[in-house]
């Protein structure tokens, strides 16, 4: 049992991978009726799946396959002319073909589907004596064993079902050897890698179909050596290097500090060659382990020739279609996922796209329509473009057509720009087509492109001009484990953004942001972007001082774009996606954390879901930017921290500033100066520091505090009896905006604090 | 020779056997304090104790939930017990620890006080938690008496489990 089921499993495969190449060489044969090689590939196909099947006793399955190698049989003799018609019943009996074989993957059968064969084999049979082909199922006539008879035919036509034990035991014998052979000439392919001559012809009529010189093209394909990798072993792998690129990160990040601190060593070249080979290796590693799950998207694309084709035939259009980069190669697992967008994308473009021939030449255009199919690398995604040369889009009908179906406001619809409206035919339920048709109309297909899309962290553009054509990009990343994020820092906290997903960052002016019902948003260029900022969708503390700039992170998902305020851009960073447990499973906006150069852990933000949540966010940025500037504008609304470890110190201090009016806090040591500042407490506006303190000196907090770069701005002053030149060349590179030597007249101070903090006397 | 093979075989079985039979009623516990109280739980659902590090906020979680960590490479929730018993926060001291506890399928780092000791208490000596305080959903497995104070024994499980 165990036997015939492993029997079982290789036919398969090999079927489908059979059917794969059918597909193609039949498309092309459309092209090209008259090639030999690819008609003897064809029949080929044919004839071997009607062996195996018949071996493992599919009579239904042998028996359409046998009923196709007739008719191509005499084409492949040239008794019988290829025509469109011809062409059609082929396919279709493949398309039965097909059915049966995912038929019997499933069933372990091939009667479970109770497919009728009566119809498509009398047009079969019609078509193989050069009738017309009957329409629909006409009474059999019953001419065809005669035919099968025939001297011409080979053996192995013979019908099984009429064969004695004898013949049938003769029949597995000689099949059994056939495959012997060809697997014998496979490994001998393999090792003499030498074009072989179809070196059995007249000799063994028998077996020739089988044996016929492959084209060129498959050759090349069976002399790669492959192995059959279970999927699950390389996912562990990509996780194992995960790991490494993590600990390589860390590694780096250690040299930096090492290099700074050692400056000139010697030891420093070593180390350093060896961090250089050890990332080197590791990105190669990386490289290399992610090239094992790549497939060519040729896999995918491959499908379509046939697909345009049936469908040019169905809707009487003449499609062209034009493939370019199918040798680009992707991650499995998304080469998986694109297959149903594009095909939806196709269709669309066949149906609603391309016009009929008669309105074509009205406009201009050639008869035949023109789709394009391309793909291409583009830094660490790959970009698939569907372009037609058909009608376009109408940006205004869309508007309309969308606010007839209660989708958008009229108000909407008019501060929509074409780029966003061209966007409306990705919502759920949204159909341009007059009528329902069979390849489209239902408002489904898009709506599956958009859901596919995101799922895969990627970006959708649509552009489109009337009468011209319609062109849809989508931008996907190139692999789903290590991605590239842009680091960006949100308050006092630190996100990871998938680099994928942003499509560019840009600095505003508070003035650029506009209020458009009660949301904020941003005109960029021709768009007009949803504003938010990262801290109020993840709720952080408002603790940093808003500047009169804010730096906008543009996302995009799918067909939707976002602004996204950060407070700081950190970098770029490879990043390994680590899930957080059970525990944190399924957080709003967080997709999950990564583990960054320095051991600390980093959220990496779910875009799809950051989306959503900042459509539910009502906060006026402006406002709330800018009330926190206004409010500073009397002495009372300044804060200054004054930090010395002397109590007399502290109060001669107090007694010179107290005349401005500005509150005072104090601290005694480094230490707690910074505890006051970080704990976001006291919003401090100017520091008077001691450079002799216990625990923390000046230097040491100055230099700390200029870490945040949200006090980059704050003046620190140094007060101190230190009156060296080295000393106060130290407090300017420790960060100190000012260097008062003591002592110092209480004027002098009040003035250095008043020019500060801007508050000049009256 | 066999016989040999079997004498030892069974000489090894039954040292096997005999000190968890000693053992049987035995149950070794970690003890903490939390506030003003001292609690324990079974030593073979902790991981590691580690001195408080760094780690990084998590939005839209309870309070309790103070983020996450790394520790040697994966990335575990942190959990504030004081916080979680509805105690007042506090700041960090030296005798601060995280002790990381790990369950069927959750592991988590929990910040207590301070440890106090490694506790053996027979299994006799464990009353079950009462019912006021229990139930399923308790966090009690049970109160350990002691010669001179009470212990409150908290279940993993559901310390681990999620409940937001």
């Amino acid at each position: 049992m165990d036997e015939i089921q492993e029997i079982l499993e290789d036919f398969l495969v090999e079927a489908f991978e059979l059917i794969e190449q059918l597909d193609q060489d039949l498309v092309e044969l459309d092209t090209r009726p008259e090639d030999l090689k690819l008609l003897n590939s064809i029949f080929r196909v044919a004839h071997t799946i009607k062996g195996s099947s018949s071996f493992l006793s599919f009579d239904i399955l042998t028996k359409l396959t046998h009923h196709m190698e007739d008719v191509l049989n005499k084409a492949r003799k040239g008794e019988l002319k290829l025509n469109e018609d011809i062409m059609d019943v082929v396919l279709e009996s493949i398309d039965m073909m097909k059915t049966l074989l995912h038929c019997i993957r499933d069933n372990g059968n091939d009667t479970a589907i109770g497919m009728d064969l009566d119809d498509i084999i009398t047009r079969l049979e019609a078509v193989s004596e050069g009738k017309e082909i009957p329409e629909g199922s006409e009474e059999v006539v019953k001419e065809e064993p005669k035919e099968i008879k025939e001297p011409e035919k080979e053996v192995s036509e013979a019908d099984y079902a009429k064969m004695s034990d004898d013949e049938v035991e003769a029949e597995i014998e000689r099949l059994l050897s056939e495959k012997k052979a060809e697997a014998k000439k496979k490994r001998a392919a393999r090792e003499s890698k030498a074009a072989k001559e179809p070196a059995k012809s007249a000799a063994t009529p028998n077996a020739t179909p089988t044996k016929s010189a492959p084209p060129a093209k498959k050759q090349a394909t069976t002399l790669e050596q492959t192995i059959r990798v279970e999927v699950s072993r390389l996912d562990h792998l990509m996780n194992l290097i995960g790991e490494l690129v993590l600990g390589k990160n860390r590694l780096l990040k250690i040299y930096d500090d090492v290099e700074e601190r050692y400056e000139g060593e010697k030891f420093l070249e070593e180390l350093n060659q060896v961090v250089s080979a050890i990332s080197l290796v590791t990105t190669d590693l990386q490289i290399a382990v992610m090239k094992t799950r790549m497939l060519p998207i040729a896999k995918v694309f491959n499908k379509f020739p046939r697909m345009i084709r049936d469908l040019s035939r169905d809707l009487g259009k003449g499609i062209e279609l034009q493939i370019s980069g199918e040798e680009t190669e992707l991650d499995k697992s998304i080469v998986e996922e694109i297959g149903d967008p594009l095909v939806h994308i196709i269709r669309n473009s066949c149906d609603h796209g391309i016009e009929d021939g008669e309105t074509r030449e009205q406009w201009g255009k050639s008869k035949t329509g023109l789709i394009e199919l391309k793909a291409y690398n583009e830094g660490n995604s790959i970009v698939i473009e569907i372009t037609d040369d058909g009608k376009g889009l109408d940006a205004d009908l869309l508007r309309s057509k969308a606010i007839e179906k209660g989708m958008i406001s009229e108000q909407e619809a008019d501060s929509m720009s074409d780029k966003e409206a061209f966007a409306l035919i990705f919502r759920p339920a949204f159909s341009m087509a007059a009528k329902v048709t069979n390849v489209s109309g239902r408002g489904v297909g898009m709506d599956v492109v958009k859901t596919n899309i995101e799922k895969l962290n990627g970006i959708i553009e649509i552009d489109s001009e009337v009468g011209k054509g319609t062109s849809i990009k989508m931008k996907i990343p190139l692999t789903l484990a290590i991605i590239q994020a842009l680091i960006v820092g949100a308050q006092e906290e630190y996100y990871a953004i998938p680099l994928a997903s942003v499509s560019e960052t840009v600095r505003i002016s508070l003035d650029e942001i506009y209020t458009v019902e009660g949301r904020n948003v941003l005109r960029l260029r021709d768009e007009v972007l949803l504003l938010v900022r990262l801290s109020d969708i993840f709720g952080v503390k408002q603790v940093y001082e808003p500047g009169e700039y804010a730096y906008v992170v543009v996302i995009g998902l799918a067909e939707a774009k976002l602004g996204l305020i950060v407070d700081t851009f950190i970098g770029q960073e490879e990043t390994v996606i680590k899930s957080m447990g059970d525990y944190l499973q399924g957080i709003n906006g967080i997709a999950g954390a990564t583990i960054r150069g320095d051991g600390g852990v980093t959220l990496i933000v779910d875009i799809a879901s950051l989306m959503d949540m900042a459509k539910g966010l009502k906060v006026n940025i402006r406002e709330s930017m800018q009330s926190k500037n206004k409010v500073k504008t009397k002495p009372e609304d300044y804060t200054i921290l004054i930090v010395d470890d002397s109590k007399m110190d502290r109060t001669i201090m107090k007694k010179s500033i107290d005349p401005i009016g500005i509150k005072i806090i104090e601290a005694t040591n480094g230490q707690e100066a910074l505890t006051m500042l970080k704990s976001g407490e006291h919003d401090i506006d100017i520091m008077l520091i001691d450079i002799e303190m216990p625990r923390m000196d000046g230097y040491t907090l100055a230099t700390e505090i200029r870490k945040y770069s949200r006090y980059k701005n704050l003046p620190l002053i140094a007060v101190t009896s230190r009156t060296s030149k080295a000393d106060r060349l130290r407090g300017v590179e420790s960060g100190m905006t000012e260097y008062i030597t003591k002592p110092y007249s209480p004027e002098y101070l009040e003035n250095v604090v008043r020019k500060n903090t801007k508050l000049i006397a009256e | 020779m066999a016989d040999k093979l079997n004498q030892i075989l069974q000489k090894q079985q039954q040292q096997i056997h005999q000190p968890d039979k000693a053992d049987e009623d035995i149950i070794q516990l970690v003890g903490f304090i939390i506030g003003d109280e001292e609690y324990a739980i079974p030593i073979l659902n902790i991981v590691e104790i580690i001195k408080p590090i760094e780690f990084t906020r998590v939005p839209s979680v309870p309070e309790y939930v103070l983020g996450v960590f790394n520790i040697r490479g994966s990335v575990i929730p942190l959990i504030d017990l004081r916080r979680k018993f509805n105690l007042t926060p506090m700041n960090n001291t030296g005798d601060t620890r995280y002790i990381v506890m790990k369950g069927e399928d959750n592991t988590a780092g929990f910040v207590i006080d301070r440890l106090t000791e490694a506790i053996r208490i027979k299994a006799n000596r464990i009353d079950p938690a009462p019912d006021s305080v229990g139930g399923d959903k308790g966090m009690i497995y049970g109160i350990g008496k002691r010669e001179d104070s009470m212990l409150t024994i908290l279940k993993v499980e559901s310390l681990l489990k999620r409940d937001f």
